[in-house]
């Protein structure tokens, strides 16, 4: 291996610079889906964490065995046998949070942002380092959706973590909570919000346009 | 746009005075807090225009009146001034000035705040419209297009789609007055509508015929509920009319000079 390996950066780089979810936009399907409270957003992001962690190491320590031609069909091999653990585990010791993340934990298989590492870097790495980097991205994509569940669960019921923060309507309180922050385009919004403050406070992040806009001219006098 | 006389600016100033009729019989007939809905609506409209202008130097424009005045003749009522701040602004920043203010945006700022409150407070009650709002809504339309603000085009698919509904008997009067109402303030702004003549006729039985269908189908739902949201699907559906319009010039271009 060429460069030399350099644990800090490789753990924090993934947090906001190279944010998989607001940046690289991997994994969003799940990460919009879950997000309607800050306990199955937590859950969900430990699960993938986990795996994607776990999965990072075992594939980097096999590496040099496993044949470019099936590489893939290894890797998803690896991460259903993980992802299949923790749903049961999920089931085991948190049954009610397992029944509101349904399917999503199950479709971690298949999430672009666990593949897309074990197949950009854990390839191509030993497990320690693997590890850690698989370990900051899935620290990054749970960054990501605490933010978004903690708003969402704030404005939407307003609540966080199920304690009344905002006093409801129906209660005696003034807040009046905002049913659309439960619905599904609710987590575009939040996401798309925080896609612009960070790109807002990093500019170096923000895409070149696609288009320019024409010189405005003086009017003819 | 930018030809002589005509601006950004002065299209807004004649689709302001095109609405006036509307916003006068509105205030006229409406004794209550409709004099305190507006200027709350343009306060928040105008203070989002400044932000953007300071922050990124985008010129503030006078369609913050024409989406103010859209607001608080349409939105829910009932709503406190904290769902209506929210409301409002989201609607004026993501609808209009994250794309770089008037004149880019691809719905109306308008619509987009009242489809967040609808969605976001379903128990507040969609207003009532009285029916010489709709009246007004005739010399309004009239204005727009004879000065060329509106697209002519949506207004004469949409009345034509509804004089066909009316003489069928499947639209009744309180739709008619809504759909006239929002096709005027919201359907027929120049920016958020198609810009093709094919494409304009297209938007205009679009929105009718989304509206017909909801009255069909959707129960419980307020007329302006229903008109809002076919607004809302109308004009995300425009870019794809004057993309199928251009097609079908290029098409037609093609079969008649010949060429690749």
């Amino acid at each position: 291996m060429a460069e030399t390996f350099r644990f800090w950066p490789t753990l924090t780089e993934p947090l906001v610079r190279q944010n998989p979810v607001t940046l690289q936009i991997l994994g969003i399907c799940s990460a919009l889906a879950v997000t309607t409270s800050l306990a199955t957003a937590l859950t969900m992001s430990a699960s993938l964490t986990v795996v994607l962690t776990l999965s990072a190491g075992l594939i980097a320590s096999i590496r040099r065995h496993i044949p470019d031609t099936i590489r893939l069909i290894v890797q998803i091999v690896i991460i259903a046998s993980l992802v299949i653990v923790i749903d049961q585990l999920l089931q085991a010791y948190l049954a009610e949070i397992s029944r509101a993340l349904s399917v999503f934990v199950g479709l971690i298989t298949t999430n672009c942002l666990v593949l897309g590492r074990t197949e950009a870097y854990a390839r191509h790495h030993p497990p320690l380092p693997a590890m850690v980097d698989a370990f900051g991205n899935g620290l990054g994509y749970s960054l990501a959706l605490i933010v978004i569940g903690t708003l969402r669960e704030l404005l939407g019921k307003g609540e966080v973590f199920g304690y009344e923060v905002l006093a409801p309507v129906s209660s005696g309180g003034w807040f009046t909570p905002l049913n659309l922050m439960l619905l599904p385009p609710a987590a575009f919004f939040m996401l798309g919000l925080l896609v612009w403050a960070i790109r807002s406070a990093r500019p170096e992040q923000a895409e070149a346009p696609d288009h320019v806009a024409p010189m405005p001219r003086e009017p003819a006098e | 746009m930018i030809r002589g006389l005509w601006d950004r600016e002065t299209v807004a100033l004649i689709l302001l005075a095109a609405l006036l009729p509307m916003a006068l019989a509105w205030l006229w007939l409406d004794a209550g807090d409709a004099a305190g809905r507006l200027l709350f609506a343009l306060a928040v409209t105008g203070v989002w225009h400044l932000v953007f202008m300071f922050a990124r130097a985008q010129p503030p424009s006078l369609s913050f009146a024409l989406s103010a005045l859209a607001v608080a003749i349409l939105a829910p009522e009932g709503l406190g001034p904290v769902q209506m701040i929210l409301g409002i602004s989201f609607g004026t920043v993501m609808g209009e000035l994250a794309f770089g203010g008037w004149g880019r945006n691809v719905v109306a700022p308008a619509t987009v705040t009242l489809a967040f409150l609808g969605f976001g407070f379903p128990a507040a009650p969609w207003p009532d419209l009285v029916p010489p709002l709709a009246w007004a809504a005739i010399p309004a339309a009239a204005i727009g297009i004879v000065t060329g603000v509106m697209p002519g085009g949506v207004i004469a698919g949409a009345v034509l789609a509804g004089a066909v509904a009316v003489a069928a008997g499947i639209a009744p009067a309180p739709l008619v007055h809504a759909g006239a109402v929002v096709l005027v303030l919201l359907v027929a702004d120049p920016v958020a509508s198609a810009a093709t003549t094919l494409g304009r006729w297209l938007n205009g039985l679009l929105y009718a015929g989304l509206l017909l269908i909801f009255a069909q189908g959707w129960t419980g739902a307020a007329p302006v509920q229903m008109a809002v949201a076919a607004a809302l699907l109308a004009s995300l559906a425009a870019p794809l009319f004057d993309e199928a319009a251009i097609a079908f010039w290029i098409a037609r271009r093609r079969t008649r000079h010949g060429g690749p």
